[in-house]
This record gives C-alpha cells, sequence and structure tokens, in this order.
C-alpha cells in the first residue's frame, strides 16, 4: 500500500464551476459561444462537448478562458455578474438618452431621376414638395424635445439643396436655441453636389456643418446609376467632393455608395475610386426594398448571396490594401466589429435592438409629417402610411413618442425576445429591422428563416469570425477598425 | 410517403422519445428549417412524432440528420436556459437598477 495517495486525488473536482447565460451556434465543425453581452468564444466540438457536459477539470486551461469570458464563473464568486450588468447596461446606454439623429426632409425635389431612388423624389412644383419655415420651426421644437445630449440633425431630399434657404434658417435658429440648450449639435447636409456653390461651402465652414454625398465608384457606373440632364453626376460629384474638403476639411466629408446589379462584378474598381479620391473609408451596402428601387424592380436585380459575393470580394481587397499599407476601412464591417470585440453599442439604427426607428433616428417630412425612420417615409412615398407617427401640427412630443405606430414595432420586433433570435449565439452583433421586415413580408418581425436581413447579417458574422480567427493579419485590421 | 420525386421520398417521419425531448425543443428546431421542410408535430405521452416535408426541390435525405442535431442542440439550450435563468434575471435586474427606467410600483 502506498504511502502517498495517487496523483489524481489531488486534481481539483471538475465541476467546481457553474455556467453562466450563453447561447452557442455551430459553424463548420467549431462551436461560437456568446455571452449575454456579445463577448465570445470559439471552441471545437470536443470542448463545447465538454463545457455542456461539465466535464472540464477546474484547472484547465480552457476554464480559465470560459471564466475570462464570463461563459462560466466558480461558485460564490459574484464580480462576473456584476461585471455583466454593467457591460448590459453599457449596452443599453443609448435607450436613456433616446432620439440623437433628427433627419429634416427640407426638399422632396430632386434634378436627379435615378431609378434606385428610395425615396421617390419628385421633379417640380416647389410649393408643394419644399418644407416651409413654420414646419421647419416645429420640427426644431421637436428636437431640442429630445434627453439626448448629442444632437444631429441632418438634411436630406430630394435634393436638399434645392431648399437651401431653409437649411440656413434652420441651422441658425438651432444654433440660437442651443446656446441655452447646451447641446452637443452638429448638422449634416446628405446632397449630390450637383447644386454645390461656393456660398454653401462658405456656410457650412461657418457652422460646421458635414457633408455627406453619393458615389457608386467609376465615372460609367455612377453616371448610369444617378442620371441626370448633361449626364455629369460623377463629374459634378467630384468635383464637389475636391472642393468640400478643401472648404471643410477631410474629415468632414464623406460619401455613400448603393450597389447596383452593374455594380456587382466591379467592387475593386469602386474601392480605388474612392481611394483616388482620398476617401479612405467605404461602406459596402445592398439596395433597400423601398421607393423606385421597388417601382424599377433595382432592389430585385439581385439576392442576398449574389451580394454577399460582392461584399467578400470587397473586403477581400480592403484587406490587403491594409496589408500593403494603404489604410481603408469597410464600414458596415468595422460598426459589427465595434459590436463583436467591444463593449461600445455603435448606434447603427440598422443593427439595435430596441430597434432604430424613432429611438435612434426620427423624420420630419417636407409637409410637416413626422417618421419612425428615413425608410418609413420611403414607405410612405409609396403609399404605406404604417410608421407614420403623427405630424408637427397636431402632435405632441409624448404623442408621437408613444405612439402605437412607433412602440408596436418597437416590441414586437425586439430581437431578445423574438423566434430564433433568441436562440441565436450572434444576436448581440445584430439588431431589429421592423421596416425592412414589413416591407419585404408584411409584418414587423418577419420570418427569420427566410428573411434575407437574417441570412444576409449572419453570413457576415460567419465571414468576419472565420477571417478574424484563421488571419493574424485580418486580425490587426479589425482590430484597429473596432478601435482596440 | 412522397409524391414528387419517385425514388426518393418527400415527406419523413421522425419520432423523439418524449421523455428526453420537450415539444418546445422540437418547435424551435423546426421554426429554425422552415425555408426547408414543413414539420407537423403530434406530441404523446412516450414519444413525438413529426413528419417533416420538403418543400419543392429540397434534398430531404440531406435535411434528417441537420433536423436531428438542431433537435439535440434544442434540448441542450432549454437546458442551459433553465440553469442560468436566476442569474440571468439577476444580472438584468442589477443593469437596470440604477437607470431610472423601472417603475419602482413594479420591482420586487
Amino acid at each position: 500500500m502506498s504511502r502517498f495517495r495517487q496523483l489524481e486525488s489531488f486534481r481539483p473536482d471538475t465541476a467546481q464551476w457553474e455556467l453562466l447565460p450563453f447561447r452557442f451556434e455551430r459553424l463548420n465543425g467549431r462551436v461560437l459561444v456568446t455571452n449575454m453581452v456579445g463577448e465570445h468564444v470559439t471552441l471545437a466540438a470536443e470542448e463545447f462537448n465538454e463545457l455542456a457536459e461539465k466535464r472540464l477539470p477546474v484547472d484547465s486551461p480552457l476554464v480559465r478562458r470560459l471564466r475570462a469570458k464570463h461563459l462560466i464563473r466558480q461558485p460564490g464568486d459574484r464580480s462576473p455578474s456584476t461585471l455583466l450588468a454593467l457591460k448590459s447596461r453599457t449596452r443599453y446606454r443609448r435607450l436613456a438618452e433616446s432620439t440623437g439623429l433628427h433627419i429634416f426632409v427640407v426638399s422632396l425635389r430632386c434634378e436627379h431621376s435615378c431609378p434606385y431612388c428610395q425615396v421617390s423624389r419628385q421633379s417640380s412644383d416647389k410649393e408643394r414638395y419644399d418644407m416651409s419655415l413654420e414646419t421647419a420651426e416645429r420640427g426644431l421644437d421637436m428636437t431640442f424635445r429630445s434627453p439626448s445630449s448629442a444632437i444631429k440633425i441632418e438634411f436630406q431630399g430630394g435634393e436638399p439643396l434645392l431648399n437651401f434657404g431653409l437649411i440656413e434658417e434652420i441651422v441658425r435658429r438651432a444654433e440660437q436655441r442651443n446656446r441655452n440648450e447646451g447641446r452637443n449639435l452638429g448638422f449634416v447636409i446628405a446632397t449630390n453636389l450637383a447644386l454645390l456653390t461656393d456660398e454653401v461651402l462658405e456656410f457650412c465652414a461657418r457652422h460646421n456643418v458635414h457633408i455627406s454625398t453619393s458615389l457608386d465608384g467609376p465615372a460609367d457606373l455612377h453616371n448610369k446609376n444617378r442620371p441626370r440632364p448633361g449626364r455629369n453626376s460623377w463629374e459634378l460629384a467630384v468635383e464637389g467632393i475636391c472642393r468640400a474638403r478643401e472648404a471643410l476639411g477631410v474629415e468632414r466629408v464623406s460619401a455613400l455608395m448603393t450597389t447596383t446589379k452593374a455594380s456587382l462584378d466591379r467592387v475593386r474598381e469602386i474601392v480605388d475610386c474612392y481611394l483616388e479620391l482620398g476617401l479612405h473609408g467605404i461602406f459596402l451596402r445592398p439596395l433597400s426594398p423601398y421607393g423606385f428601387a421597388i417601382k424599377t424592380k433595382s432592389y430585385s436585380a439581385y439576392d442576398a448571396e449574389r451580394w454577399l459575393d460582392f461584399y467578400r470580394d470587397g473586403l477581400a481587397y480592403i484587406l490587403e490594401l491594409n496589408r500593403r499599407g494603404v489604410p481603408m476601412t469597410e464600414y458596415l464591417s468595422s460598426v459589427i466589429l465595434t459590436k463583436m470585440l467591444t463593449n461600445r453599442e455603435p448606434g447603427y439604427v440598422d443593427l439595435t435592438s430596441p430597434a432604430g426607428i424613432g429611438i435612434g433616428a426620427i423624420v420630419y417630412n417636407y409637409d410637416g409629417s413626422v417618421y419612425a425612420s428615413d425608410e418609413g417615409r420611403m414607405l410612405a412615398e409609396m403609399g404605406d402610411e404604417t410608421f407614420r407617427l403623427g405630424h408637427l401640427a397636431t402632435d405632441t412630443y409624448e404623442e408621437i413618442l408613444t405612439s402605437e405606430a412607433l412602440l408596436t414595432p418597437l416590441e414586437e420586433s425586439f430581437a431578445p425576445s423574438a423566434p430564433m433570435c433568441s436562440d441565436c449565439a450572434f444576436e448581440p452583433f445584430c439588431g431589429s429591422d421592423p421596416v425592412y421586415h414589413y416591407a419585404t413580408s408584411g409584418d414587423f418581425l418577419g420570418r427569420k428563416p427566410e428573411s434575407d436581413f437574417c441570412r444576409r447579417n449572419m453570413a457576415i458574422f460567419k465571414h468576419l469570425l472565420d477571417l478574424y480567427e484563421s488571419d493574424p493579419s485580418a486580425r490587426s485590421t479589425f482590430l484597429s477598425w473596432a478601435g482596440r | 410517403m412522397g409524391e414528387t420525386a419517385p425514388d426518393r421520398p418527400a415527406s419523413v417521419e421522425l419520432t423523439f422519445d418524449a421523455a428526453s425531448h420537450s415539444v418546445d425543443a422540437i418547435q424551435r428546431a423546426a421554426y429554425r428549417f422552415s425555408d426547408r421542410v414543413s414539420c407537423e408535430l403530434v406530441s404523446g405521452d412516450v414519444e413525438h412524432r413529426c413528419v417533416l416535408t420538403a418543400f419543392g426541390d429540397v434534398d430531404l435525405d440531406a435535411q434528417i440528420a441537420d433536423f436531428r442535431t438542431e433537435v439535440l442542440d434544442q434540448v441542450l439550450r432549454e437546458r442551459i436556459r433553465a440553469e442560468t435563468e436566476p442569474i440571468r434575471t439577476m444580472i438584468l435586474a442589477q443593469a437596470f437598477s440604477k437607470t431610472g427606467v423601472v417603475d419602482p410600483r413594479n420591482a420586487s
């Protein structure tokens, strides 16, 4: 008989730890495990089985990893629950702030005639399609009722520069009100730049107004997508970008592209076009199912899978550029990676839950109608007023923010209690889009197995995770995009 | 049995032991597969019978193993949910206790 007990008897019990709430998804032989706030690990299938069956010895390196990610804890250890509570509160902090983005549609008129236009612009009748000063003043009343410490006023259209006099007036009046309010106030004009003048630029420079424009890529592609008299939309946009950057500074001018069928094989040229103009970031985004994009069948011209090929190729090229020392960011990935790799909530309205409608952004239309989102306004231009929350002339702030038109879609689409989403390990990275699902399937929640929103997002999450885990260079770039 | 493909069934019946599979777990799995197969579920005391019917040209054989795996995963998710429910509730209560958004009349 040995004088010493066997080595086994000195090993800690296997189950001296307990589970914290987590969700999992299987990914090509591995398993993604996420905690309540999106911190995650990917495990080999056998490792996951050991976790699920509580077979892991307490001194194993994997237990240390899982504890660090708040997926398990030792009995009586209170710090994981305290930290998870703190991180959960951080994740939902924006809710207490309420609406930060206030969109003023100062005119529905536009001199472009883009077939994919999602807002169904009008080409005539200034009286009918321009916002009045009275309506704008009421919009400002509503804007400053928001408790948000940061307020951004965005001017949209049509082409907002067609009603530039009103923009000047709104900016001046907002600044005047803000002398007492002390909010962090900012302005953006979303313009195609075709009507940009020195007067506009001087005003923007004086009042710290940012410019956001549309740039779909090389000249032939952009001009095909965005027809206007003279067929020179690209030339005017590029000239405008250069002038605006000179007058306002590089950081105050940004561009957005829209993917049409003609763009699908040309993502590398599109990225190059941005780089040549000194724009070191691009938002690879698909078409939305609203406005002329539906009428002209632009939206149905390609499916989610085809767009994903476009996105993956674009991302591969952008990562290659970064490897070569050329800084370039893909903004959609950057938003998602921020959610995946940090506890910050970037507040991108399409990827938040509760949804961003009304409480992230709100729209004051040219005619005084108030909409839960820009997409809700786009639906209204197609004759569907589901997301109309009220009218600036007749409804109060309280009536608008507590209207059933807002609360019902917010509640019904809340991802943590939605079928499939409530089980989904990707949920902390994802969001709710009741307007998209209403437009495509007729209800605020949508059937997730058939939803292109779900299919597209899941594919992006998997792709980003795969690159993050398998490619050290991509991992380094992703960490910088997430601000870590 | 199937009608659309002569050499392959378009429908198949799966059985799950009722003692180790809840109806909820099978329904959650069926929902995840609802873009590929429909599921007719008959629950019983001893076993649950589940008839899967493929949509269009979906290969039903390829779905069966995945469906069974998904049901097992849902059983596991159910167990994790139940086991971690008290701490999840406690964490969320702690998270929102200082935000001012909880109505004290409803707080227990």
